[in-house]
């Protein structure tokens, strides 16, 4: 299994073996996260011929470019652009996730109910769904390059 | 917290963020239809949305952003929250245009029954 699944699989499992405790809460926030930002990393460098140069890829993505494109992302739906619904469902679930591990790991004095977790987990969970839905578009891959490169060259 | 203190906590955030932005024009944010629209969506959502609290602040990357806190009754966190949830984020992304306020809107969701044992006051 990618290691993206079995950090969603974990971040499940501590939400429903630790549902009484805040530690198990946030830890399972956090993961969520991290498998969808793990999952979008791991679609991106899987693109490089080289394999052994790939970890040292994954470790140049910033968690605040990442944001940026999929606010992109979000505007230019809006705005009409033709992008998958997908695409939009995995960029809103990605700001989201993100603002919830930041709180996670770092506001104690935000108290996890069990309904914000599977709120969460299932924000993930349909991210996870939909980018498989559409990785192989070629709006899907536009967006993974953007992820990774420095700066879009102008079209 | 009751009603009134809860307004004053919603005023007190929109001010720290118009006295505190220098980058968004305080008059982007539309207190008066931020209300409106959550009274709308309450109405429309009741009973599985019991009431929405907000604030104005900040978030982890210092862009701004509106946190929204949803109570959700327990026979809808019962039937499917992550449904109730979505359905609450869609009304509301409906009827408010945070993209030109400038802000990004997040959610969190707990039940009355959840937030009995918490008992966060930003919730009540």
């Amino acid at each position: 299994m990618p290691f993206a699944d079995d950090l969603l699989e974990v971040a499940h499992d501590l939400a429903h073996k630790e549902a009484a405790k805040q530690a198990g809460l946030r830890r399972a926030v956090s993961t969520a996260y991290y498998a969808l930002f793990h999952l979008l990393i791991e679609e991106a460098v899987s693109k490089w011929a080289i394999e052994r140069q790939r970890s040292i890829l994954a470790r140049t993505f910033e968690h605040g470019k990442m944001k940026g494109i999929c606010d992109g992302v979000l505007k230019d739906v809006k705005s009409g652009a033709p992008l998958p619904p997908e695409l939009n469902t995995v960029a809103d679930a990605f700001i989201q996730l993100q603002q919830h591990r930041q709180t996670a790991d770092y506001d104690n004095s935000k108290q996890w109910s069990t309904g914000d977790v599977v709120n969460v987990l299932d924000l993930a969970t349909r991210a996870f769904a939909a980018w498989r839905a559409i990785s192989a578009q070629d709006a899907a891959q536009d967006y993974l390059l953007q992820l990774f490169l420095p700066k879009m060259p102008r079209q | 917290m009751g009603p009134t203190a809860a307004l004053a906590a919603t005023a007190l955030s929109i001010l720290r963020y118009a006295q505190g932005n220098t980058m968004v024009p305080s008059g982007k944010i539309k207190q008066p239809e931020i209300n409106a629209a959550i009274t709308e969506v309450v109405r429309l959502m009741t009973p599985d949305v019991v009431h929405i609290r907000f604030n104005i602040d900040r978030d982890w990357s210092g862009d701004w952003a509106i946190f929204f806190r949803v109570l959700l009754s327990d026979e809808a966190g019962k039937r499917g929250l992550p449904e109730v949830a979505n359905q609450v984020r869609w009304q509301l992304s409906e009827r408010l245009d945070f993209d030109s306020m400038g802000l990004f809107a997040y959610y969190n969701f707990r039940t009355v029954s959840e937030q009995e044992a918490l008992r966060e006051e930003s919730w009540a």
